[in-house]
């Protein structure tokens, strides 16, 4: 299945600089969050949001066509 | 012998001309650390109670910490604190540059300034010297021009410069304090002090270093902090700015938008801080901007502060003023509901070269906005300019004519209480102020435990004096072991005002009152997601100073110390429980995104506070220290 993918702060140099954070990734059919950061080799704590909205569930299974988007944060500002 | 620390305190009563070096033993230094609860010392000691904010009694303090100017990151900074002008309870106020350290190598821990110049002058202190001089010249003019001038003067261009622009002539109640032309002391009217004072700069320059104890110990620290920066949390923050927060403040509902009704803001992607970097850094065109686009503190290696350049449009930015951060990108941006970065860089510009503080400058702003589009402010009251939301032109026009004090803006130069108060009409319930200084981008109705500290702080809503409850709700898995040695073993549910997440408040309260204190980055230090751990800064200390019996629960102590020294500050100002109030429209849902309906409970904030109270040792019904809690701190000569 497709993902549509967007990465915000560092997590963008995970992918060519050129495609500024967005891209689309294949996954495997019932592929979780945590499947999700696994194939982005993405260990560090990160904030997610699914269709716009905010997910805290990693377990959570994601389908064709899902827009994901990955933040990382710090707590002030 | 001293490690860290002169030992010398100069004072300075501006009304004579006197200057005086105090030099406080050791005793002194580990009961306060330095910075903060060191200023309280003497605003406590020296200032009679009632003193006018803006008159001759009023004490600026200008404090630095026993770790100043060493080399690691996040140490080169310096607390100005008085009584505010804006709130008539204690002012207090952080900022970092290459002034801190270049203050302690003129030879000084600390300025106490008292009195009032009767001409305009400025403070020139070198490798110990000090002396008065004439600032005349230089009266009125903005920051990058009064900087350059005085190195001029002084024929050094290295000499540091911290000072008051034109806004801070003017009283605008939160001008801030400024250094090299970009940095600001902002927040609670500290530049507005200073330049009641007639004082319009400190010019610095030396090479009195203090020794240091254990150098080998500091460079292994420090070579640390450089090494696993780039597998940190602060990694993003290093690269894209404080800005990096605006995604995923608007992913978790956090985002304040239209004057904090929303947590969400629809155009947030046009002004965050990935746009920043690949639209308006210095650089950006040719690919540079990690190198031109990117500024740091003394020995910092974080290089967390932006440097925009916009040499096109109605809206031109020289990089001299610096750039945004995400509380400014968020009160002139999301705030007012503006998706134009160039506006935003501008009104960011503005403030740096008139010297005011963009948070509660676009802030108020915001409130106006509010007020006019609910149509209780007209074209008649705003001299004619348009507060539609989303008027970036409007947005830029006030911010100036807010510095010069002109027209609306001289109403708005007074904080947005005082023009709700004189205004009326109803705008009273559009305010997002504590104890009268406007509330940062942080939002309380999501971050609950920001509720009890905004309400609770001394000095009004401060999001930088504890850590955030994301920390102990769902990231505790990746911080448990640092929030172990604050006594955490284990995690609470999201959104609670529960007594383990005001014991949480507590704690880390003292931990930020310290660091505050210690004059350390609260980026690059804390208990949680921050590069250094609570149990480095007791390293940091102990390798700098020699204090090898310096522990946490000396850190623990001088935080609540000065949070204590606050509070009674604040008392005999006439201060209690009865101002930590919530404004009324935190209790009202917000609207839209991952937040959509939260709002605060008036019970639940009440009994927090009540826990809150409880949980700092002082009297639940008045929220003022016990005398016990203040003689358990060595305080007790604040009662008197």
């Amino acid at each position: 299945m497709e993902i549509h993918l967007q990465l915000f702060s560092i997590l963008r140099d995970i992918i060519p600089p050129e495609l500024k954070g967005r891209t689309v990734i294949q996954l495997n059919e019932r592929s979780t969050l945590k499947d999700l950061l696994t194939e982005l080799d993405i260990n560090r704590r990160v904030a997610i949001s699914v269709n716009d909205l905010q997910e805290r569930n990693r377990s959570r299974m994601l389908k064709d066509g899902d827009e994901v988007k990955i933040f990382t944060s710090v707590g002030g500002g | 012998m001293t490690n860290g620390y002169h030992g010398k305190i100069l004072h300075v009563d501006l009304t004579t001309g006197k200057f005086n070096v105090e030099e406080p033993g050791e005793d002194f230094y580990r009961k306060y650390l330095g910075g903060s609860a060191m200023a309280l010392h003497y605003l406590l000691k020296d200032m009679p109670p009632g003193a006018d904010p803006l008159g001759p009694d009023n004490i600026l303090v200008l404090a630095l910490s026993v770790l100043t100017g060493v080399s690691i990151s996040g140490q080169s900074r310096l607390t100005a604190a008085a009584k505010s002008p804006l709130t008539g309870a204690i002012g207090d106020s952080q900022g970092g540059g290459f002034f801190p350290a270049e203050l302690k190598f003129a030879g000084f821990d600390a300025l106490v300034i008292k009195g009032k110049s009767p001409k305009p002058v400025y403070l020139w202190i070198h490798d110990g010297e000090y002396e008065i001089r004439d600032a005349s010249h230089i009266w009125g003019s903005i920051t990058g021009e009064a900087e350059q001038t005085i190195r001029e003067d002084l024929g050094d261009k290295k000499i540091e410069v911290m000072q008051i622009g034109p806004a801070g002539e003017n009283a605008v109640r939160f001008a801030g304090i400024f250094s090299n032309s970009n940095r600001a002391n902002g927040r609670t009217g500290m530049g507005a002090v200073m330049g009641s004072k007639n004082l319009k700069a400190v010019a610095v320059r030396g090479k009195n270093r203090p020794s240091i104890a254990d150098k080998a110990r500091l460079l292994e620290l420090a070579k640390w902090g450089a090494a696993n920066l780039a597998d940190s949390d602060i990694a993003g923050l290093a690269k894209y700015g404080t800005n990096e927060t605006t995604g995923s403040n608007q992913e978790s509902g956090t985002l304040p938008t239209y004057n904090y009704n929303s947590g969400v803001f629809e155009d947030w992607e046009k002004i965050d801080g990935t746009t920043m970097y690949d639209t308006v850094l210095k650089g950006t065109g040719e690919g540079k901007q990690d190198r031109e686009g990117r500024d740091t503190c003394y020995a910092c290696v974080v290089r967390c502060k932006r440097v925009v350049e916009i040499l096109e449009g109605p809206y031109k930015v020289d990089p001299k003023y610096g750039g945004p951060e995400y509380e400014t990108t968020s009160t002139f941006g999301n705030y007012c509901a503006i998706d134009d970065l160039a506006a935003i860089c501008k009104a960011n510009e503005i403030c740096n070269k008139f010297g005011m503080d963009s948070i509660s400058c676009g802030a108020t702003i915001s409130w106006a906005f509010e007020a006019f589009n609910e149509g209780k402010l007209t074209l008649k009251d705003t001299d004619g300019l348009d507060l539609s939301w989303g008027n970036a032109e409007s947005m830029v026009k006030l911010t100036e004519k807010i510095a010069k004090r002109e027209g609306f803006g001289d109403l708005l130069a007074e904080g947005s209480e005082r023009a709700a108060k004189k205004i009326g009409r109803g705008t009273e319930e559009y305010l997002i102020t504590f104890k009268g200084q406007e509330a940062p981008a942080h939002m309380p109705r999501v971050k609950r435990s920001l509720a009890v500290i905004y309400a609770t702080n001394p000095f009004g809503a401060d999001h930088q004096s504890h850590e955030h409850d994301p920390a102990i709700e769902d990231d505790f898995e990746y911080y448990e072991e640092r929030l172990g040695v604050l006594g955490f073993s284990e995690g609470v549910e999201p959104q609670t005002l529960n007594r383990e997440k005001m014991r949480f408040t507590v704690a880390t309260q003292r931990l930020y009152s310290a660091m505050d204190s210690l004059n350390l980055c609260q980026f690059v230090f804390g208990p949680a997601w921050q590069l250094y751990g609570p149990n480095d800064i007791v390293e940091l200390v102990q390798a700098v100073t020699g204090w090898e019996d310096f522990n946490y629960s000396d850190i623990e102590n001088v935080g609540e110390r000065r949070i204590n020294m606050m509070r009674m500050f604040n008392a005999r100002e006439g201060f209690d429980r009865q101002q930590d109030i919530i404004p009324e429209k935190l209790y009202k849902p917000l609207k839209g995104g991952a937040s959509d309906g939260w709002k605060l409970d008036k019970d639940e904030v009440e009994s927090a506070l009540d826990t809150y109270f409880e949980l700092s040792g002082w009297d639940v019904k008045s929220g003022i220290p016990t005398p016990e809690k203040l003689e358990e701190l060595g305080l007790a000569w604040t009662a008197t």
